[in-house]
């Protein structure tokens, strides 16, 4: 079952929380919604859930319109960040009930078999007869899982589900959680403020800030083509680099303090615009430099760091090292740059140490360049 | 310095306990005391030699039979009918949205601050032009909704997180299912302490009864007290081991559920 959203606004008096928002969700797809707190994905989702009334657009599941239909009757399942269990019914109560409520009432015999498959299917046949309260975090989001696919639901929707639990935990989880959801083939939306978690259970991410989607793409197109500078800084970790650069049009230079980037340098087929064009903005407002942490190579230091080849790279630089931060396999290097705190990742056994003089060399051609309201140049 | 401190400690809690606990423990001394000693002056502490008897004969000075069913009918009614209106209103209050709510909720607070002896004159006239003067309803009609439970609830409601509502409205709960399945099973122990406090405080109701009762057959048993005022005077030692009998039901209620009482008094008052 698709979901469709159009022109979706929500205004709270004077503070808007969504601004025409429009989304397609195919069938059967894993979407997350992603953004910082107060972006409006809860919000959205609880519009979508009928929980909330939206004050303009337009909800369609299956094509139909759903803005008009109370929540019991759109066919959704629903995982809230808390759970909310019932404490005063075991597992499998909590399990059954909402096939033992409403119109759609089904008899207890009925109710129970179509538990226990669920039940089954999350791994929590163990623990019918206990009460939510006696259960581990993890153990409580299964039943909460199995709880909302009891119905069959044409959508599933997941606020923050896994926000409650411990980081090793919220790994297995989230792995079991799309393994569920793609076993019963329904259609979800995830609601997450986790890039990481995103990342890794999304099909598809929708970008959200301000109560505006950014971006809607694919996992690896957010990172490696993001929209615009909030999507490049909101994904990654480490994050984007950041440089605001003038534009020197009669060298044709992007020009900060430490280093500058030649326009010639930079792959003419990956601006969005027509380079004549971006130059314009470039020359009329300077620009936003984002580089990625791994997109800084460490080419020389005063140590006797290999000479690794300093000449691949147009634009090279000296800095000193400030701190280095490791985190497993590679290190994060901290240095100053044109005012800027900077990270660059490195290997771990190429690392340096705090205080070393550096050449850091920039891969020009995967950096990106912002215009002065954000929007991505090249 | 601590010592000291513990032993005003203790010095207040036994003062304040005796002076709660003292017209208790009279009121089962004088029930076995003659007249005389009854009302002598100076007043005696102890009777000389208890007289069982003064219980057989407050007994017979009214027909508190009677008197005990009229007010667990009275009592029992309107406990339930407190608990229905208030779990309607409370769940109103806390989880739907409507216009002018604050404004409802505030003027309720108000309605708080004022006395119940006020309330009486405007309830009598009500009832009396309802022409239900003398009958069951009279008893039960006021008492079937309570602001102060309304908003002890709501607290205790507020406490309880929205999403088990959203949770029960998306598995296809209605309200009263959700109410009834949900949130009064969450609610026990709130519930429970409200009907308690309820019914011991229908039990004890004196004034309204009398002012809304003439005939004998519809007074409640603390109406029975009054059977002991004559002109030539009042029996104090009956009346005492009236009121003795009175109150031992609330006494055996309490001692059964002290802890769950506590409990609620407890929860309420340290509610963020």
């Amino acid at each position: 079952m698709s979901i469709t959203i159009r022109h979706l606004g929500k205004r709270y008096g004077e503070r808007v929380a969504l601004r025409d928002v429009n989304l397609e969700v195919c069938d059967g797809e894993l979407v997350c919604l992603l953004g910082p707190s107060g972006c409006g994905k809860s919000t959205l989702l609880n519009i979508v859930a009928g929980l909330l009334d939206p004050s303009g657009g337009d909800v369609l599941i299956d094509g139909e319109s759903v803005v008009r239909t109370h929540p019991k009757y759109r066919g959704i399942g629903m995982v809230f960040q808390d759970y909310a269990l019932y404490p005063h019914m075991s597992v499998e109560e909590n399990v059954m009930f909402p096939l033992r409520v409403g119109e759609h009432r089904v008899a207890r015999r009925e109710a129970l078999v179509r538990a226990r498959r669920f039940m089954r299917l999350t791994g929590i046949e163990d623990l019918a007869r206990l009460r939510p309260g006696s259960l581990s975090g993890g153990q409580q989001q299964r039943v909460a899982v199995a709880r909302a696919l009891v119905q069959e639901p044409r959508v599933l929707l997941l606020d923050e589900p896994l926000s409650n639990l411990d980081a090793r935990l919220r790994l297995s989880i989230r792995e079991e959680i799309r393994r569920i959801v793609k076993a019963t083939r329904v259609t979800t939306v995830f609601v997450t403020h986790d890039q990481e978690e995103a990342l890794s259970i999304g099909d598809r991410i929708a970008v959200m800030d301000r109560g505006v989607i950014q971006q809607f793409a694919a996992p690896q197109d957010l990172y490696l083509d993001p929209a615009n500078l909030f999507v490049a800084r909101f994904m990654g970790s480490p994050v984007l680099n950041t440089f605001c650069l003038s534009y020197d049009g009669g060298r044709r230079v992007l020009a900060g303090d430490d280093f500058s980037v030649p326009l010639g340098v930079l792959d003419v087929s990956r601006f969005r615009r027509p380079v004549g064009e971006a130059e314009s903005v470039l020359a009329a407002g300077g620009c936003v430099l984002g580089v990625r942490p791994e997109h800084f190579h460490l080419v020389g230091g005063s140590d006797g760091l290999a000479d690794a080849g300093a000449d691949r790279f147009p634009v090279v630089f000296g800095t000193l090292v400030e701190s280095v931060e490791m985190i497993g396999r590679y290190a994060v290097v901290h240095f100053t740059a044109d005012d800027e705190r900077c990270r660059c990742v490195v290997d771990v056994r190429r690392a340096p140490r705090a205080g070393d003089r550096v050449l850091v060399g920039l891969d020009c051609v995967s950096v990106h360049v912002f215009d002065a309201d954000g929007g991505r140049l090249y | 310095m601590k010592r000291i401190g513990r032993l005003f400690a203790y010095g207040f809690v036994l003062l304040t306990t005796g002076v709660t606990v003292f017209p208790f423990l009279y009121m089962v001394s004088a029930s076995l005391m003659s007249f005389q000693e009854a009302t002598g002056v100076p007043p005696a502490l102890l009777p000389a030699h208890a007289r069982w008897s003064n219980f057989g004969e407050a007994l017979r000075a009214a027909p508190f039979a009677r008197y005990a069913v009229n007010t667990l009918i009275v009592s029992g009614l309107s406990t339930l009918g407190t608990l229905a209106t208030t779990v309607l209103a409370a769940f109103a209050l806390v989880r739907l949205r409507f216009r002018f709510k604050r404004l409802l909720m505030g003027v309720m607070v108000a309605l708080l601050m004022v006395p119940y002896e006020i309330l009486v004159f405007t309830n009598y006239r009500t009832i009396a032009q309802l022409g239900l003067l003398d009958t069951y309803a009279a008893l039960i009609l006021p008492s079937l909704a309570s602001v102060f439970y309304i908003l002890y609830l709501c607290q205790y409601l507020t406490a309880i997180p929205d999403t088990y509502y959203k949770a029960a409205i998306v598995n296809g709960c209605g309200d009263l299912e959700y109410m009834w399945r949900i949130m009064i099973p969450m609610s026990r122990s709130a519930l429970f302490t409200m009907a308690l406090l309820l019914f011991i405080s229908g039990w004890n109701s004196f004034l309204w009864p009398i002012l809304v009762t003439n005939t004998t057959d519809m007074r409640l048993v603390g109406n029975g007290l009054s059977a002991f005022v004559t002109e030539s005077g009042t029996a104090v030692q009956l009346q005492m081991a009236a009121s003795t009998i009175i109150v031992l039901p609330i006494l055996i209620l309490y001692a059964v559920f002290h802890r769950r009482i506590i409990e609620g008094v407890h929860v309420n008052g340290i509610k963020r």
